[in-house]
């Protein structure tokens, strides 16, 4: 089983970042946890997010999500995967390895 | 069960800190929140009930700030000690 | 141990403190800034996966 790396996106600044890193570990044969919270939600309205769609396991946070005034489909991010805080224990939990941006 | 250390310094990510403190609480994971610096900008209702419920489930709450220390509880810690804190942790979450 | 420091932007007095603060003897310390221009992603990604501990600082 590959080695599985979770990233918690919770500011709206680092977008690039975030592809980029998940598309190295993508060739490097990781599996890739994304959780959005906070600020970081606002990223899911932006053209670049859907380079992250079938790379990696997307999960937005639906309380922020809604705070924010977002509403509508979100590219690779299904209606489960609308989830709450918990969603981020899972992933502390589950991955080898843990990064915030 | 793995240890967790929330160290929250910007002023406006404290609700979100505190959110994501209780969220990985209620997984079975040791949580301890530390905010740095600055004294919490908004202890509304929301704040107050969350921290409240961040205590009843044991989770440990630290600050640097005297003002968090006197007026809502939290525990003194100095920026040395902190680190000693965020050394024996298993996941860092900074905001 | 061995402790990667991912810094996300120029670290202030406060992220020195807290890293020096982590340093213990024998420790091996890594630090990989983000907010400069070339960063090699592959081997931040095997940077990650071969320490023990990842703080991703401000």
């Amino acid at each position: 089983m590959s080695e599985k790396m979770g990233i918690l996106v919770a500011t709206d600044r680092h977008l690039d970042h975030v592809i980029s890193l998940t598309r190295a570990a993508r060739a490097k044969g990781k599996t890739i946890e994304i959780f959005f919270t906070g600020t970081g939600v606002a990223l899911t309205q932006q053209k670049a997010f859907a380079d992250l769609v079938g790379k990696a396991r997307l999960s937005v946070c639906d309380v922020s999500f809604r705070a924010m005034g977002l509403s509508g489909d979100v590219p690779g991010v299904g209606f489960k995967d609308f989830a709450t805080q918990a969603r981020n224990a899972e992933m502390i939990n589950e991955c080898d390895r843990y990064v915030v941006f | 069960m793995k240890k967790v250390c929330v160290v929250i310094r910007d002023i406006a990510q404290q609700y979100e800190g505190l959110r994501t403190s209780l969220g990985a609480l209620l997984d079975a994971v040791e949580i301890q929140m530390f905010v740095l610096n600055h004294e919490i900008a908004e202890m509304d209702e929301a704040f107050q009930d969350n921290m409240e419920f961040l205590d009843e489930m044991e989770g440990e709450r630290f600050s640097n700030n005297s003002a968090n220390v006197e007026k809502y509880g939290f525990r003194h810690v100095t920026l040395k000690q902190t680190a000693e804190y965020l050394k024996a942790a298993d996941v860092i979450i900074p905001f | 141990m061995k402790i990667l420091h991912i810094l996300r932007s120029e670290p202030d007095e406060t992220v020195e403190r807290l890293i020096g603060g982590m340093y213990e003897q024998d420790d091996e310390t890594t630090v990989k800034s983000l907010y400069k221009k070339e960063i090699d992603w592959e081997r931040l990604v095997d940077d990650i996966f071969s320490h023990e501990k990842i703080v991703c600082w401000w």
